[in-house]
């Protein structure tokens, strides 16, 4: 009984998921002529077990390819080479990572509540104490009192979050977030954050990866900052999260985004 | 205006009311055959209808199988497509040989045409997943059963309603052939009967009368189908309104 106990809180150096010269390619549009999309060249990324890692990057440079990688999906006609990823915690049986879409992938066919049960249905909890904990999350989300809405009544800040919920629900250990917050006004946009930011990463032996096109987000959440660069995304910036003061790795980042900008 | 055309022409030609009745004779035949014809409407309609359910189910089922097992649709396919290319007139005379005059060959001949349209549309419904849906629930840690149970399922119902307003146009019909090459009772055996007495009135009676129950049965099929699909919107697209001034 009490051996079982030593090993609940790991250390936070152990790797909970990474990718190593990771190399995506898109074909050209049917012909074997045309050369095809290069998504991502020789990405490599760790992250460690109570680590959130946030990644940014120009639009279209591979990042929802980056993270679908790393939910073990393969991007659908996509040549995959190198990406060997690494899975380190498996406590409760299953795959260790929730992927949310940068798209919210809700059912249409099924009401909010029974679409934020999906993934704890997949995952085999308990019926019961997976309504109880949906239910506080419809509130804590605010969005208490659409339980019995259809998706296509939900608005698209509303369908987000709900996304979210169905897949902070089962209690994976790592969780994969696209975008999560994109649709929302800035005053909800802090409530979410402020809920991302209160779940004890480390404490609980979990892992976050967020993608975001929102710089101050980014540092807000974020142990580490990646920045990927215009297509072919590789890692142009892997920036430690200074805990007082972010105003210089601020300034770093949006350089680092932004080469040829002027200043 | 095509009734009224109807009438006059029958009656300038002089045709005989055996070759074609004008459309007053025949209301005038609809009122005196009407208190007969229910019982052989009772029965068309419950071959019919079971006919349809059968159909209906047997055609999901098989959809499921094939979606489930891409090796069985190889072998179901060309067997199915080959029950469609036989005349119903040629199936009628064996499946009453092996099932008699009574009802179970009239609903297995009615279920054969019935469960084909919803097969196809069930089928393509089920190819045509959405990739969303399909990778959200991989990304969630989903197995092949999940996908089924959570995506392919659900969304090959809509198609599958389809099919059944197709099959449902269909249904009817089909149970007056069976009923006309070999029956006891029904509108077929009605059709039958007028046609040997050279009442061309009442076969244009019944020939109305498969018409109206079967626009009904389209309308009863259409608003199950709507009820079992409420997160469907209204197919009316929200159009760009034109402000007044
Ligand atoms: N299924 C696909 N087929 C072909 N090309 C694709 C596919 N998915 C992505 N791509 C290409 O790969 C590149 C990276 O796409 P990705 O969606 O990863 O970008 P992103 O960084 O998430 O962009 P955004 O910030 O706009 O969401 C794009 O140029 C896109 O054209
Ligand atoms: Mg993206």
């Amino acid at each position: 009984m009490t051996t079982s106990l030593s090993t609940e809180s790991p250390a936070t150096s152990d790797l909970a998921l990474g990718v190593a010269g990771l190399t995506v390619t898109f074909p050209g549009a049917g012909r074997r002529d045309v050369p095809g999309v290069v998504a991502l060249q020789d990405v490599g990324l760790q992250v460690r077990v109570g680590e959130f890692v946030a990644v940014v990057g120009p639009s279209g440079c591979g990042k929802s390819t980056l993270l679908r990688v790393l939910a073990g999906l393969t991007p659908t006609g996509a040549t995959v080479t190198g990406g060997a990823v690494t899975r380190l915690v498996n406590p409760a049986g299953g795959p260790a990572t929730a992927w949310m879409p940068q798209r919210d992938g809700l059912l249409p066919w099924r009401r909010a509540l029974p679409n934020a049960l999906v993934g704890a249905r997949i995952a085999g909890m308990d019926r019961a104490v997976a309504d109880e904990r949906a239910r506080a999350l419809f509130d804590e989300f605010g969005l208490a009192g659409f339980e019995r809405s259809w998706p296509h009544e939900l608005s698209g800040g509303m369908r987000q979050r709900l996304a979210l919920l169905r897949t902070c629900l089962p209690g994976r250990p790592v969780l994969l977030l696209d975008e999560p917050f994109g649709a929302l006004d800035a005053i909800t946009r802090r409530r979410m954050n402020a809920w991302l930011a209160g779940l004890d990463l480390a404490g609980h032996g979990r892992a976050v990866v967020l993608v975001t096109h929102d710089v101050d987000e980014a540092l807000l959440l974020a142990d580490r900052v990646v920045v990927l660069s215009d297509r072919p995304g590789r890692v142009v910036l892997d920036l430690p999260v200074p805990r007082d003061g972010t105003q210089d790795a601020r300034r770093t980042l949006l350089d680092a985004l932004d080469p040829h900008g002027g200043s | 205006m095509l009734l009224v055309g109807w009438e006059v022409g029958v009656r300038l030609s002089g045709l005989p009311a055996f070759v074609l009745p004008p459309p007053s004779q025949v209301a005038r035949t609809a009122v005196e055959v009407a208190p007969l014809l229910g019982p052989d409407v009772v029965t068309t309609l419950t071959e019919a209808g079971l006919g349809l359910l059968v159909g209906a189910v047997v055609g999901l089922l098989l959809a499921v199988l094939i979606a489930a097992f891409p090796l069985v649709a190889d072998t179901v396919y060309p067997l199915v497509t080959l029950t469609q290319t036989v005349p119903t007139v040629v199936l009628a005379p064996l499946l009453i040989l092996w099932a008699g005059f009574g009802l179970l060959p009239k609903v297995v001949l009615v279920a054969l045409t019935a469960f084909f349209p919803v097969l196809v549309a069930a089928v393509t419904a089920m190819s045509a997943v959405d990739a969303e849906h399909a990778e959200m629930v991989a990304g969630l840690g989903g197995t092949r059963r999940h996908q089924f149970w959570l995506v392919q399922l659900p969304a090959s119902v809509p198609g599958a309603l389809g099919g059944l307003r197709v099959a449902a146009t269909y249904a009817i019909g089909a149970a007056v052939v069976a009923e006309y090459l070999a029956g006891q009772s029904g509108l077929g055996v009605f059709v039958q009967r007028s046609r040997k007495g050279y009442e061309v009135d009442q076969i244009l009676v019944a020939v109305a009368l498969v018409a109206v129950l079967t626009g009904l049965l389209f309308l009863l099929v259409d608003g199950l189908a709507r009820l079992a699909t409420p997160w469907q919107r209204p197919s009316l697209p929200s159009r760009p309104g034109r402000t007044p001034l």
